[in-house]
């Protein structure tokens, strides 16, 4: 099904995937230098799927994220000073500095902060989605649900939940072939999380999750689908987890030869390729691109390094009504 | 109305032989008449302590099933297997103590009627959670898999039930790790006054096997020999190490949810649809137009069974109710209690 994007459009794609490695880089940076507080969790080579995904939604609808859809947060309208103030505790950072990660959202950008405990999106988006039809508004919401996640006993609830009530939610599977240390052979008996969709009865589609414009495409289809009342649907992404489960993770369980052969199909180089081959981008509307995210990065790394840590007094600000 | 013969005879390794389909009888016919007495008689002289839950009208389910049992295995029942009790050896009268909370009870009155079993002869006690012990069989079977002898863990569980998050880890482990699990679905249509198509979109609960990569069959649950054929094929696969099964059965709770309900929501003319489909009338007609059976070898069972029935609630009867000192004895350990070798 061709979908129709114009040049801007591709362009816009491109920066928010050029954008979500840029903070992704940015944030490992700080986190060497001892900066970030907790862990960090990269979202390397799978910037496709948040991006896809993301970009083919209406600003009515909601996302619930998890660790590495920084580039769906991002489209949602966060900026990457959020990140870097999230990350490095300080006290003007979406949580006010009490909590780390991506474990920020703003119900106003459509975004349902993510927690530790994969698989509990999934039944918090499908409640979404009820009162969105309950209200017989138009809204769509999106999960994201990793292969490890999938196999959580949430999980299975909220997807069988909406499935019975014809729900108006999409899950994203984002299928990197590894839940930390465990592979995806003992993660599940069936070759895709697309086949579990089979024991809901809703429609699922697999997808090559470092192909933007394939994402783009599914998800476009199945949102819409989704918005006339068709029920929940399942678009699985197969990408894979360039880095560690966390920095702390060296990774050192996954084959060399799987790296090697994922960089060459890196979904930023993937898209560049397109988008010279189809003429649809110049060197100077790179550079142009580059230049804006260089900038953005810069002065939002500069404000949150030199923004303050909150004040202890304030430890109990927000915790009861 | 005889099944036909035809679709008992497809993918069916042996058929079961006279002495065990006559087992079969006794124990359909036994669940029957013992839960009579729990639910109309004791129950209604205020003797039951707790609620009363039956299995009435789907007691194929479990028999079929469990009557293939082998030593070593284990099984975790619901609160609608009670024959799974008594095939495993169970004294009846240890499960009638249960019911009047007695101290010979397997949980000496300090537990209600289904929450019964007995690790001793391979029975994981059922909770009120329903669904948890599906994992806990997983757990067993891990066990069962090491030990390498062929056993096997039956576990069963409604198609409320199937909605929760317990099900669905249970079942993915089990094909991931390919454990010896049975994994049987008594789809009774009612999950207390929830219907099944609130439980679930898809046609039938056997597509789930496959979801997780295990076979998954449907077969009729008042029809005792199509359930017994589909489990002897999932207990065959599973002792040979090829990993787990689903079996959906279907059946009809034309009960309330318990005894205190009187489910009113349920369509009448749906209830009386399916009690012209008992179970255990189907298999005696069967059993008696192919000559496998006489009415006075029916008779003489009717009879058998209503006196075991009378000396097993004397016996639960004569046993005390606990005393109140010993509310806490068995909830700490004693020196020389747990885990001695």
């Amino acid at each position: 099904m061709p979908i129709r994007l114009t040049r801007a459009q591709h362009h816009e794609l491109y920066y928010f995937l050029r954008l979500n490695r840029r903070v992704d880089e940015q944030l490992t940076s700080l986190y060497r230098q001892g900066k970030v507080v907790g862990g960090l969790y990269s979202g390397l080579g799978q910037e496709a799927v948040s991006v896809g995904t993301a970009y083919a939604l209406e600003p009515q609808d909601l996302i619930g994220p998890v660790i590495r859809n920084a580039g769906a947060m991002l489209i949602r309208g966060f900026r990457p000073r959020d990140f870097f103030l999230q990350y490095m505790g300080r006290r003007d950072g979406p949580t006010g500095g009490r909590d780390g990660n991506t474990h920020f959202g703003d119900l106003a950008r459509g975004v349902v902060a993510p927690i530790s405990m994969l698989g509990e999106t999934v039944p918090v988006m499908a409640g979404i989605a009820l009162a969105a039809k309950i209200r017989g508004e138009k809204r769509v919401a999106v999960v994201y649900v990793g292969d490890g996640a999938s196999s959580t006993g949430p999980f299975h609830e909220g997807v069988n939940f909406a499935a019975v009530q014809k729900l108006p939610l999409l899950i994203v599977a984002e299928n990197n072939g590894w839940a930390y240390s465990t592979p995806i052979e003992k993660q599940m008996a069936v070759s895709s999380m697309a086949t579990r969709a089979k024991g809901y009865g809703i429609r699922a589609v697999t997808v090559d999750g470092n192909d933007v414009l394939a994402v783009y495409a599914a998800t476009r289809a199945a949102v819409a689908r989704i918005r006339r009342g068709g029920g929940p649907e399942m678009v699985e992404c197969l990408t894979m987890r360039m880095k560690g489960h966390a920095e702390h993770d060296d990774a050192r369980y996954v084959p060399k030869v799987v790296f090697e052969k994922w960089r060459t199909r890196d979904p930023i180089l993937l898209f560049e390729k397109y988008l010279a081959a189809k003429r649809l981008m110049t060197a100077a509307e790179k550079a142009a691109i580059e230049g804006r995210i260089e900038h953005e990065i810069r002065g939002d790394v500069a404000f949150a390094e030199s923004s303050p840590l909150p004040a202890p007094e304030e430890a109990a600000r927000s915790v009861w009504a | 109305m005889p099944v036909a013969a035809g679709k008992r005879r497809a993918g069916v390794a042996s058929k079961p032989d006279a002495e065990t389909l006559e087992r079969i009888l006794y124990f359909l016919k036994l669940t029957r008449e013992a839960e009579y007495r729990i639910e109309r008689v004791l129950y209604r002289q205020g003797k039951i302590v707790g609620g009363v839950y039956t299995s009435r009208g789907q007691e194929a389910i479990t028999v079929g099933t469990a009557i293939q049992l082998i030593d070593g295995d284990v099984v975790t029942p619901t609160h609608r297997d009670f024959a799974a009790h008594v095939i495993r050896g169970l004294p009846l009268a240890e499960i009638f103590c249960n019911w009047l909370g007695r101290v010979g009870a397997p949980t000496r009155g300090r537990d209600g009627g289904p929450h019964l079993g007995d690790i001793r002869r391979g029975i994981i006690a059922p909770v009120s959670s329903v669904g948890a012990w599906c994992a806990v069989a997983c757990g067993a079977a891990l066990a069962l898999q090491r030990a390498g002898k062929g056993n096997i863990a039956l576990t069963f569980f409604g198609e409320g039930t199937s909605a929760r998050g317990d099900i669905h880890e249970a079942m993915n482990l089990a094909a991931v790790m390919k454990l010896p699990v049975v994994f049987v679905c008594n789809n009774n249509a009612w999950a207390y006054s929830t219907p099944a198509k609130k439980e679930y979109a898809v046609k039938s609960l056997a597509v789930r096997g496959p979801a997780y990569g295990m076979p998954g069959v449907s077969v009729d649950g008042n029809d005792v020999l199509a359930v017994y054929a589909a489990a002897q094929k999932a207990m065959a696969r599973a002792r040979a190490g090829k990993g787990p099964s689903l079996i959906e059965c279907r059946t009809f709770r034309v009960t309330g949810h318990s005894a205190h309900d009187a489910a009113e929501y349920v369509p009448e003319r749906l209830k009386h649809r399916w009690e012209k489909k008992d179970p255990i009338d189907r298999f005696q007609k069967l059993l008696l137009a192919r000559r496998l059976v006489t009415q006075e070898r029916i008779a003489a069972l009717d009879a058998a069974i209503q006196k075991e029935l009378d000396e097993a609630i004397a016996q639960a009867e004569g046993s005390p109710l606990p005393e109140g000192g010993d509310a806490i004895k068995g909830v700490y350990c004693e020196p020389g209690d747990c885990w001695s070798k």
